[in-house]
């Protein structure tokens, strides 16, 4: 895995921008969010209890995350127990500010556990409309129930199924594809040089993407919206996947403006060419964002 | 598969928490109640029923109230979210308080010095600190109040030095 992540490496010293910056970052931890459920009380209170539990934060581009800048990591927190926060990455909020739910919408997010991009839909949606909250492993449907119980949510539906094989009885108006993935924008090195947050396996991923995107489209209403999001930097995983979709689907790739630092969809890597359209796919590299790097396509179904 | 509640029972459940906690029907006009593996589920009302899945379905909705020894408890999540429009019934108890509650399991109530509103001699109540709602408390003989925080958080309230 390790000569992996190192081939990686290689391949992507001129795709990465600032790449000695990229590799100086990987050596340090990655920041803490804490989104605030706004279900459960006012951004105000929750802030005033955080403070009053010795937590230290800053604002950040999206109104209900703060970044955690100092925290007594040994005492549990109240905030958590209430439901009032859940931690997470900044990256995890892009899906779902580009997928932008409204209530009343009816939505499937395939690949949901442990579900802090589901409770955030929910929590856009101010808990109204629908969602399903889809995963393959009871396991993991475990962390994803404690969540939304957590954090109070009431529209969803959690199921367990194989996103590539999923079956439902109507068309939802957005569908979220947070497919599974290598996790190379989560890595990080340690002091002793080891690689943290790699995930082992030989299964195919880009396969499986490949699966997930198709089905994710399919169970889409016309002129609906789907996101495609991975925490990889990995083209194989990510444009390829688009591409793939883009050929065999009546669907594009629309446009979303983050409002952190990004970098286009790659059209053209190692003599193979991907469609115009996957320039306005969006890159999140972790030394530009200080979170896990991450890719996302927002894509309109014709 | 979880099944919608009947008319009857719904409005016997919906009494209940008018009649003990002060939530209005308003409260619950929002929601299916399903009951599901002995617990009765909140599940937010769509503009026409959906179909539930039925080889894939887990569960739906935020857990709500099961009966437990005769009584009906609500769950501390559905406290947690929809107690704060409680307005009787409810036990306001100061920190040092919380902590004797969860590490004893069992605190006395000294009704004298606490902000309590409408208090009957027993059943379940609903539990603040500091203006946040923490969860269900059972309350016996008038003054015996047995936590019934889940474990998690019970432990880790008893492990809060102060706020």
């Amino acid at each position: 895995m390790k000569d992996a992540f190192s081939r990686f490496l290689e391949d992507y010293r001129d795709v990465i921008p600032d790449f000695q910056e990229y590799l100086l970052d990987l050596k340090t931890p990655l920041p803490v969010y804490f989104r605030i459920n706004t279900l459960k009380t006012g951004a105000e209170p929750a802030k005033k209890l955080l403070k009053q539990e010795g937590v230290v934060f800053q604002e950040t581009c999206f109104s209900e995350l703060l970044l955690v800048k100092k925290q007594d990591t040994d005492r549990p927190l109240l905030s958590y127990h209430l439901g009032y926060i859940y931690p997470q990455a900044l990256s995890s909020a892009l899906p779902v500010h580009a997928l932008g739910p409204k209530p009343g919408d009816r939505i499937l997010d395939l690949c949901a556990a442990p579900g802090g991009k589901t409770t955030h839909m929910a929590q856009m949606m101010d808990d109204e409309g629908l969602i399903f909250a889809n995963d393959r492993k009871l396991g993991r449907l475990t962390a994803l129930m404690a969540n939304i119980k957590r954090l109070g949510i009431t529209n969803t539906v959690v199921t367990q199924a194989r996103g590539e094989h999923y079956r439902a009885d109507f068309k939802f108006d957005k569908v979220l594809v947070d497919a599974p993935c290598s996790g190379i924008g989560r890595y990080r090195i340690d002091p002793a040089g080891r690689i943290r947050h790699m995930r082992p396996g030989k299964t195919d991923l880009p396969a499986i993407q490949k699966a997930l995107i198709t089905r994710g489209f399919d169970l889409l209403r016309p002129g609906g919206v789907m996101v495609y999001s991975t925490c990889t930097l990995n083209i194989e995983e990510n444009e390829a996947v688009v591409h793939y979709l883009l050929q065999k689907r009546p669907a594009e790739v629309t446009k979303w403006q983050p409002p952190v630092k990004w970098s286009p969809g790659i059209t053209r890597f190692k003599e193979r060419e991907y469609e115009e359209g996957i320039g306005l796919a969006r890159r999140f590299y972790p030394h530009e964002i200080r979170s896990v790097g991450f890719f996302l396509a927002r894509i309109v179904k014709h | 598969m979880p099944e919608l509640l009947s008319t009857e029972a719904r409005e016997r459940l919906v009494s209940y928490f008018e009649e003990r906690f002060g939530l209005g029907t308003d409260v619950f006009h929002p929601f299916y109640m399903y009951a599901f593996k002995r617990q009765v589920f909140l599940f937010r009302r769509q503009e026409e029923m959906i179909p539930l899945p039925e080889g894939s379905f887990v569960r739906c909705g935020l857990p709500f109230v099961r009966l437990v020894a005769g009584y009906l408890k609500p769950t501390t999540v559905f406290l947690q979210r929809f107690g704060q429009a409680g307005s009787q019934n409810t036990v306001s108890l100061e920190w040092k308080d919380v902590k004797a509650l969860c590490s004893a399991g069992e605190i006395s109530l000294d009704k004298a010095s606490m902000e309590t509103g409408r208090l009957e001699p027993q059943g379940y109540v609903i539990i603040k600190a500091l203006g946040h709602v923490l969860g269900a408390g059972l309350l016996l003989e008038e003054s015996r109040l047995l936590c019934r925080f889940p474990k998690a958080i019970r432990q880790a309230l008893a492990r809060i030095a102060t706020l």
